[in-house]
């Protein structure tokens, strides 16, 4: 997990007058599972298939491994796509789609059979070589577009949204069998999506973007966390987000009461945006908190209640294992280390997404 | 939709299709199997069989196959570059190849007398820039020419239609996979419009080996097709019973053609529109 | 660079679908009659084209059924598209082969197949029938539209409608139509533009009074085309253009169209093309429902192409008060059908000399009452006498119209005398010759060569002349009907055979034309009009005939066609002297003495001309 294979160099790229990317810098490492998270045009397929060679950037330069690759044909690059919606040549058995690279290759008979074999077992779709594409389910659609991928044995594996159309349930599976390929392959996987669970569930690194800007890069963990600013802390995850004065180091107030929080640096009387995630709010008896507020909604969702809590005018979402029932007069606790603090957006773009969204 | 309706619906279409489609070529049927005095035969038939008659049939096979050949290769990079282009733009492209079908066939196809005899338009040009004068009037080239002219809008068409439904993913998969630009045309592009394709050399071959009028105009009556023995036992001999003897001896290619296109087109992705 | 590249194949492609539809734009505006021949940039064709009401009433034929063949077969073939795509696959599957029928078959074999239906079911050929014709030829069309929208359809909009309360009427309207609304309107148009364009399927379904534009068109192939219909194709083209680009122009790369532009793009892209549609078809229905106003008093004339001066009809009509329904065919084996079957009543046809022995040998014709044609004397007797090889009592026809067939050379192409038909066979005008593209005419040739009779039935002289005529066909530039006339005049050729009237026009036409009869003997031909026995209106046919006996009646009609006139009071009216006293139009007693009329040979004989023809052609 050291060196860098992939550079993306100052990349701008722009459809009819519309800026998709501005200016992007990104390094992905070897071996890693990067996932590319954003809403719907935030520039991230585009991201991507700059990469794959589908699409030329106005500037900048993509870097692979030590080779500029900005102008090299898709079919010149040591890396595969699995698309969006499969892409699978209807026209040829699932035996022949996957053989379809290495024949251009022109691999023996040989080799092609047992990669054949082989990526079909990777695939747990073992039998199904001379199946027409149309009688498979879409789950199988899918492996096999990740299989016809990897026969290549790419560096990179390019992922572009790739369990989009499946099912909830099977979603999850897939994103197990992903992970679990990732680790036997050992090549680098990037993965576009806008789920942000699937992208905490298998990422080493998450880069979330919106508007052509990479907003935060960064652990599952860090992103989840310590969102950077109010976007990300948005889009990841459920959260209550406030604006607040950050009166001195690590004190700030929320609502006109004043919270312990372990952030400096912000200078003083300086507003700011707080993040607080439900689950550590805790409720506790009246006046034992740091402000009163009385449950106004409450909902069991399995493994937690979620409850809404009117206090100092605005309605705190709270996730907790215990139960309040509507009505009830409650104290909002918050420990020091969970109240994340963040600059207020800068450029109008940010903004633009709207913290109240 | 409810069955039950749909019986009541398609009631119309198989009545008029009855009437309209099957009894007549029944009728034909009839006369070709008999002869002037209602007896059963099958001379009509055998008369495809005679050397005019088969040189006659090989010609139109043999014109109508290069015809359908030239259609295939101008229509379908024509079919492509109108498929990349932007949507607004293609759609006015494709009504600019049915818009000549509103000047009168007959009218096109004399035009083109006008524009190839020995002093005529073509030749004139050719002419004032000193180059050799073109020969093709009343020849088998005429002719060609003026199949794929009359034609080839029922080329493109099907065609086009068959590349716009390709999802643009599907090319990029295959350049992905490392094939170059023209292994994706032959592996991935070509394959996956081969209905259009079907429909549009049927749609060609079809007509083309069945006409009569533009060998007539352009051919100079010299060339003798099988269209034009048919219609010469029709108009010019009155003997209709051979005229339908011929006619079902040709509808067997015209059913092998059918054959084929229900075989590659199940779904009728081919069509015109 | 590629761009480039696809730019120009694209260009090249237009220039190729374009560049014929340039010519008869161009032509449109050519003051000379002949498409061979550039005389001047005029737009007399466009003004005389609208008092042509002929051609009016052909246009409002094809636009009528156009429009209501394509309308009733969307109405069928969307209902049929509905039905069949919830259908089993079995039954759909056998529906869309049926479909495919008209679509692949030739379309001769449809009209004829179609014409023998009718005939069976004793249903009269007119506008109904091609109605009915058009509507099944189109429907294909329709269904092959409307099917691939329907499966694009998700049905479960449908069952949503339905769940929503809606009836299924009223679901399928609200819910599945406007998905398939673009398939159903490409139909439409896709129905209405093969309607309008195909001639041979109404050919064959057509009956009398009634014509299209292509059949009008196909009729007159064999004596030109008559420059108005270039004017009105270029008319007919340039409004659907106009049309195309109004309903395609749409306002580029503008998001969010101002509230003005988007009134401006429904003016014209809506408004406009709509008007002009309703304006022009309702236009033409008008123009042309005025010229049907028919008094009930008729007669049903049946005439080659273009063998009548139209205003000759018009005066019968108002002399008269009765009112003509005229049709034309292009052969005699073209019109023989048509009577033979008694499909259609006529009342007055024209057919040639052989024909009218056949057609007499089969009782087809009925005995003119010759108190109703008391200016049958103004006919010269010696066509009287000649027309007794064919009508031995005179009991039966008219003359109209003779002539001969004879050589018509190119005195700059050819340097010697020319006075035989053995010319057309000397490979120095190799490419320069141009046959006659029918059996007879062409065998006459062969036969009177060797001075054999065109009328020869012995197998050994025909064989003969069957291994002339292939011997010959590699000098042949084309074998041709009436186009001998415009290739003559545009110095196609050196040599041609042509019918005599048609030699005077090309004379007029380019001055270093000669006709000569050559010396072997030659065919002398006569049209003339008989009364067929089913003739519903005899007395008016006889009116009509009558009518066209008078002298000054008999000049127009020379003047106009330019053949031949067997009427001597009429020859007498000649103003022009030279023409009066012409040769090819008249020719002297001596100049006929080898000449023959052609005699029907009977069916056997025929077939074996046709056989012997197919050889020559297939060789």
């Amino acid at each position: 997990m050291s060196r860098t294979l992939i550079d993306f160099v100052n990349i701008s790229k722009s459809f009819h007058n519309n800026l998709v990317l501005d200016e992007l810098n990104l390094s992905v490492k070897e071996n890693e599972f990067l996932t590319l998270l954003g809403p719907s045009g935030c520039g991230k397929t585009t991201t991507l298939r700059i990469l794959g060679g589908f699409e030329t950037p106005d500037s900048g330069q993509v870097i692979f491994d030590g080779v500029d690759i900005t102008n090299l044909p898709p079919n010149k690059r040591n890396l595969n796509t699995v698309f969006q919606k499969y892409a699978l040549f209807t026209h040829m058995t699932i035996a022949e789609n996957i053989a379809f690279g290495l024949k251009i290759k022109k691999k023996s008979k040989a080799y092609i059979d047992d990669k054949i074999k082989y990526a079909l077992k990777l695939v747990n779709l073992d039998g199904f070589e001379n199946r027409q594409v149309d009688s498979l389910s879409g789950g199988q659609q899918q492996r096999i577009a990740i299989a016809r991928a990897i026969v290549n044995e790419p560096k990179v594996l390019l992922l572009d949204e790739p369990l989009g159309a499946l099912d909830l349930k099977l979603r999850q599976d897939m994103a197990y069998e992903l992970i679990r390929l990732k680790n036997e392959l050992g090549i680098t996987f990037i993965y576009v999506t806008h789920d942000q669970e699937e992208a905490l569930t298998m990422s080493d690194t998450i880069v979330v973007m919106n508007q052509g800007y990479i907003q935060q890069m960064g652990s599952p963990e860090d992103i989840y966390n310590e969102p950077e600013n109010a976007f990300v802390a948005d889009f990841i995850g459920e959260s209550n987000i406030l604006p607040a004065i950050m009166l001195e180091d690590k004190l700030v107030e929320i609502l006109g009461a004043r919270f312990a929080c372990v952030d400096v640096g912000f200078g003083k009387n300086q507003p700011v945006d707080v993040v607080i995630r439900p689950e550590d709010i805790e409720l506790v008896k009246p006046d034992k908190g740091i402000i009163n507020g009385r449950v106004t909604h409450l909902i069991f969702k399995g493994v937690h209640y979620e409850m809404e809590v009117m206090a100092n005018g605005f309605e705190w979402l709270v996730h907790s294992t215990s139960m309040f029932p509507v009505g009830t007069e409650v104290g909002l606790w918050v420990d020091p280390f969970n109240i994340q603090i963040m600059n207020k957006p800068e450029s109008e773009d940010e903004e633009a997404v709207g913290v109240n969204e | 939709m409810n069955k039950k309706y749909n019986r009541f619906l398609s009631g119309p279409y198989v009545v008029w299709s009855t009437a309209f489609i099957l009894i007549p070529l029944a009728m034909i049927l009839y006369y070709g199997l008999t002869n002037e005095d209602g007896a059963f035969t099958l001379k009509n038939l055998a008369l495809m069989g005679s050397a005019e008659n088969l040189k006659a049939l090989g010609l139109a096979l043999l014109l109508s196959f290069i015809s359908t050949v030239i259609c295939l290769l101008l229509a379908y990079p024509l079919a492509m570059i109108l498929a990349e282009s932007s949507m607004s733009q293609s759609s006015f492209i494709v009504v600019i190849f049915i818009l000549p079908m509103w000047m009168n066939f007959l009218l096109r196809t004399l035009a083109w007398q006008t524009l190839l005899e020995k002093n005529g338009v073509i030749n004139s040009i050719l002419g004032m820039l000193h180059l050799p004068a073109l020969q093709i009037i009343n020849t088998p080239y005429a002719i060609i020419l003026g199949m794929v002219y009359n034609f080839l809008p029922f080329m493109v068409l099907p065609i086009y239609n068959a590349l716009v439904k390709i999802d643009k993913d599907i090319i990029n998969a295959g350049r992905d996979l490392g094939a170059n630009g023209f292994q994706v045309f032959w592996k991935v592009m070509f394959p996956l419009s081969l209905p259009g394709v079907i429909s549009g050399i049927t749609m060609v071959f079809v007509p083309a080996l069945t006409t009569f009028v533009i060998s007539d105009l352009l051919g100079g009556s010299k060339i003798l097709l099988i269209g034009n023995v048919i219609e010469q036992k029709f108009k010019q001999g009155s003997n209709w019973n051979a005229g339908s003897g011929l006619s079902l001896v040709l509808m067997v290619f015209i059913l092998l053609s059918m054959a084929v296109m229900n075989k590659y087109d199940k779904d009728g992705e081919g069509g015109m529109f | 660079m590629k761009n480039a590249a696809r730019k120009l194949y694209l260009t090249l492609i237009i220039i190729f679908l374009y560049a014929p539809i340039v010519t008869l734009v161009v032509l449109s505006f050519n003051s000379s009659k002949t498409r061979a021949k550039w005389g001047g940039f005029t737009l007399k064709w466009y003004s005389s084209l609208f008092s042509d009401t002929a051609i009016m009433n052909a246009l409002y034929t094809t636009l009528t059924i156009a429009l209501l063949s394509a309308f009733i077969a969307t109405l069928v073939g969307t209902t049929a598209s509905v039905a069949m795509h919830s259908m089993q696959a079995k039954y759909r599957n056998y529906l869309m082969t049926v479909t495919n029928i008209p679509m692949l078959n030739a379309d001769i074999v449809t009209g004829i197949s179609l014409m023998l239906l009718f005939i069976a079911c004793r249903v009269t050929l007119g506008y109904s029938t091609i109605l009915l014709a058009h509507i099944t030829f189109n429907i294909p069309y329709v269904i092959l539209s409307v099917m691939p929208k329907l499966k694009q359809t998700n049905k479960h909009t449908y069952e949503a409608a339905l769940d929503l309360g809606a009836s299924p009427i009223y679901a399928f309207f609200k819910v599945v139509f406007p998905d398939i609304l673009p398939g159903v309107l490409s139909g439409f148009l896709m129905a209405f533009t093969m309607s309008l364009d195909d001639f041979i399927i109404t050919h064959f379904t057509k009956g009398p009074s009634v014509d299209t534009l292509p059949t009008k068109i196909y009729s007159e192939v064999r004596k030109g085309i008559r420059p108005e219909m270039y004017a009105l194709s270029t008319l007919l083209f340039l409004t659907v253009l106009i049309l195309m680009i109004l309903i395609n122009s749409s306002p580029k790369n503008e998001e969010k169209p101002s509230r003005k532009s988007q009134m401006t793009s429904l003016v014209l892209r809506r408004v406009v093309p709509i008007t002009l549609v309703i304006l022009i078809t309702g236009g033409g229905i008008f123009y042309g429902s005025k010229n049907k106003m028919r008094s009930e008093e008729q007669v049903i004339v049946y005439n080659w192409g273009e063998y009548i001066d139209p205003d000759v009809i018009t005066m019968f009509e108002e002399e008269t008060g009765i009112s003509v329904i005229y049709e034309e065919f292009e052969t005699n084996e073209i019109m023989y059908p048509k009577i033979k079957s008694g499909a259609i009543a006529y009342d007055v046809v024209c057919p040639s000399d052989y024909m009218i022995e056949r057609m007499v040998r089969e009782d087809l014709l009925a005995e003119i009452n010759w108190d109703n044609v008391p200016n049958i004397k103004n006919i010269d007797p010696t066509y009287m006498d000649q027309s007794k090889s064919f009508d031995p009592d005179n009991a039966y026809s008219v003359p109209y119209c003779f002539g001969t067939v004879g050589i018509l050379y190119n005195k700059t192409m050819v340097d010697e005398p020319i006075d035989s038909w053995n010319v057309l066979w000397d490979p120095k005008y190799t490419d320069n010759i141009l046959m006659q593209d029918s059996v007879r005419d062409a065998f006459a040739v062969a036969l009177k060569r060797k001075g054999y009779s065109l009328n020869s039935t012995d197998v050994n002289e025909l064989e003969e002349a069957t291994a002339d005529l292939i011997e010959q066909k590699p000098l042949v530039q084309a074998y041709v009907i009436d186009q001998v006339r415009d290739k003559m005049i545009g110095n196609e050729a050196a040599i041609g055979v042509i019918y005599s009237g048609e030699a005077i026009y090309t004379q007029w036409e380019n001055e270093n034309l000669e006709y000569v009869i050559p010396k072997e003997g030659s065919n002398v031909w006569i049209d003339s009009w008989v009364i067929p026995k089913n003739a519903q209106n005899k007395e008016n046919g006889e009116k009509f005939i009558n009518f066209l006996c008078r002298p000054d009646i008999a000049l127009m009609n020379f003047e106009y066609i330019t053949y031949s006139t067997p009427n001597k009071e009429a020859r007498a009216l000649i103003e022009d002297e030279e023409l009066r006293n012409s040769t090819i139009a008249f020719p002297t007693a001596d100049m006929l003495k080898d000449c023959e009329t052609f005699r029907f040979l009977g069916n056997d004989a025929d077939a074996f001309y046709n056989e012997l023809w197919n050889k020559v052609k297939a060789h």
